[in-house]
């Protein structure tokens, strides 16, 4: 059978056009679900009093904390990583076993990192259920996304670059510090973003290392207990007999403003990188 | 005639692959010195052995001698043996930057210049000296990607220029460049032999005749024959040097 090339042309327009709707819809639905529902419930008072009087107020802090400790803690790391792997490693057995071992590691439900972190961060070495420990459990859990997507991003810089600049006398490291880095990080800033909204939703992990069902008080330190909030949400819907909807739904719209506003210093950065890169 | 770079017994292999076999070539100081062969003939190898491009490919070795100076180049600190001999690739390689950081980038960084002054000075030189001054002289915050191709490889020569070098290999600069593009890059590389050493490699014989003051011919890794170029081309000595040059192969 033979199809008009015209009406093919038109038809597969259609289909793409009709699974890129069905791929958002869910999102728009989800943002205007929670927007609508949450609003209401955005007081001053809500977002600023403690738990006993009906407030979110520590789940804020405990987020806000946990999140900002870990990508402090897992952003050098896995730049700095992934400048190893993909400029100065040999490429011999070892790296190749590193390589595919962080591949594979991404893939780790975030639960068994959980575990990991109570063995090692709060029995092994004493630091006991703490913002510190959910912190580094969480950059534990992210470092090889963000390796991999560094790596990613430290490839896309043509080699040409490189030796361009090597060819002028530059050492490795400068070549690195001003030619390839700078050139990579917008494409690393975006995998750190991801990586802001996926360590901010996750409970797995902090669940037996950093999060507390109630704390009368906020955090001194960070190595007090927090209490947080998709944590404090997942026990408010599941485990407190008639709680309000608009509260549940509050507290979600939260948690989604913290996201933006600490992937906003990201979308900064990257802009400013954007600007001074004059491709 | 001053000796400028000396080349004793070099071989370069590429794993078990033999590319470039027991060379011998003086370069002179202020000379073009052309290189001209067949694909895989080993001239780029030749060009990344002298600036020790290579290093970091790991399927790379050599044997054998180059002095620069009469001092052993394998001994010295690369990025200052860098500094001295640079390179030019075929395609053009600006960073994505402005036409002015392209230029000051090396300098600044390598703390060759100081002052903001000094550096608006040597952009004015190198442009000059590549006669791209009077083309970009209006933008010079603009992207260098975005200029023409031609323009793009003077800017090029400018940006090695202002490391003021004094060996500059050129590896085919002019393969993707039009006619006029190309005859602006020779006619810098004349004006750039008073103050500098040229190893210049081509695929165009008639180019390399209009350019080089001496011309070598590598064959299959070899070295077959050097020569003043006026000389290898109206007289070769050898039966494969007149074979390329009158075109019947290559
Ligand atoms: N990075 C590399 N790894 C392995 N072999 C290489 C590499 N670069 C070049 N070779 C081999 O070395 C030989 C010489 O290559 P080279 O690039 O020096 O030739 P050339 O004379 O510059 O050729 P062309 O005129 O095509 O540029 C070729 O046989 C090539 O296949
Ligand atoms: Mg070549």
């Amino acid at each position: 059978m033979k199809i008009n090339p015209k009406l093919s042309q038109q038809l597969s327009y259609c289909i793409l056009f009709l699974v890129t709707i069905c791929a958002i819809t869910p999102v728009v639905f989800i943002f205007f679900l929670i927007i609508k529902n949450g609003v209401p419930n955005l007081t001053i008072k809500f977002l600023t009093s403690m738990t006993k009087d009906g407030g979110i107020f520590p789940a804020i802090i405990g987020t806000f904390t946990i999140v900002v400790c870990s990508i402090i803690i897992v952003f050098p790391v896995g730049v700095f990583a992934a400048i190893y792997l993909n400029e100065y490693a040999k490429r011999n057995l070892l790296t190749r076993l590193i390589k595919l071992a962080i591949v594979n590691l991404a893939g780790i439900p975030s639960v068994v990192y959980g575990l990991f972190g109570l063995s090692i961060f709060v029995m092994f070495c004493k630091l006991g259920v703490s913002i510190i420990s959910g912190a580094l459990t969480l950059s534990i859990m992210e470092l090889p996304v963000i390796i991999t997507t560094a790596r990613n991003a430290l490839n896309n810089v043509p080699y040409s670059f490189r030796e361009a600049s090597l060819a002028l006398g530059m050492s490795r490291w400068q070549t690195v510090k001003y030619i390839v880095l700078p050139n990579a990080m917008p494409g690393i800033l975006t995998g750190t973003i991801l990586s802001i909204a996926r360590i901010s939703g996750e409970t797995a992990p902090i669940l037996f290392t950093a999060a507390a069902f109630y704390v009368p008080h906020l955090p001194h330190s960070i190595f007090d207990q927090v209490m947080t909030l998709p944590y404090h949400l997942y026990i408010t819907s599941t485990q407190v007999p008639c709680v309000s909807k608009t509260i549940l739904f509050g507290t979600a719209l939260t948690l989604l403003i913290i996201v933006l506003t600490i992937s906003l210093f990201a979308i900064i950065a990257r802009l400013y990188f954007r600007r001074h890169r004059k491709w | 005639m001053v000796n400028k770079v000396t080349v004793k017994d070099l071989v370069c292999y590429y794993g078990n692959k033999c590319v470039l076999n027991l060379l011998n070539i003086q370069i002179m100081k202020n000379e073009i010195l052309n290189i001209i062969g067949p694909a895989n003939s080993g001239k780029t190898t030749f060009l990344r052995t002298l600036n020790r491009m290579n290093e970091y490919n790991l399927l790379y070795s050599y044997d054998g001698k180059i002095y620069l100076d009469g001092k052993n180049i394998f001994t010295m600190k690369v990025e200052q043996l860098r500094r001295r001999i640079s390179m030019l690739f075929a395609m053009p390689t600006p960073f994505p930057m402005s036409i002015y950081d392209n230029i000051v980038y090396a300098p600044k960084h390598l703390k060759l210049i100081k002052s903001k002054a000094e550096q608006n000075i040597i952009v004015e030189r190198v442009l000059k000296d590549v006669s791209l001054w009077d083309e970009v002289k209006d933008r010079l915050n603009w992207p260098a990607m975005k200029i023409s191709g031609g323009q793009q490889q003077r800017l090029c020569i400018a940006r090695v220029l202002a490391i003021n070098p004094e060996v500059i290999l050129f590896d085919e600069p002019c393969s993707g460049l039009d006619p006029i593009s190309t005859a602006k890059v020779e006619q810098t590389m004349l004006r750039l032999k008073q103050k500098y050493t040229i190893v210049f490699v081509t695929n165009n014989v008639k180019q390399a005749f209009r350019i080089g003051d001496r011309t070598a011919f590598f064959f299959m890794g070899e070295l077959i024959e050097i020569n003043n170029t006026k000389q290898l081309f109206h007289s070769p000595n050898n039966k494969k040097t007149a074979d390329y040059i009158t075109g019947r192969f290559g």
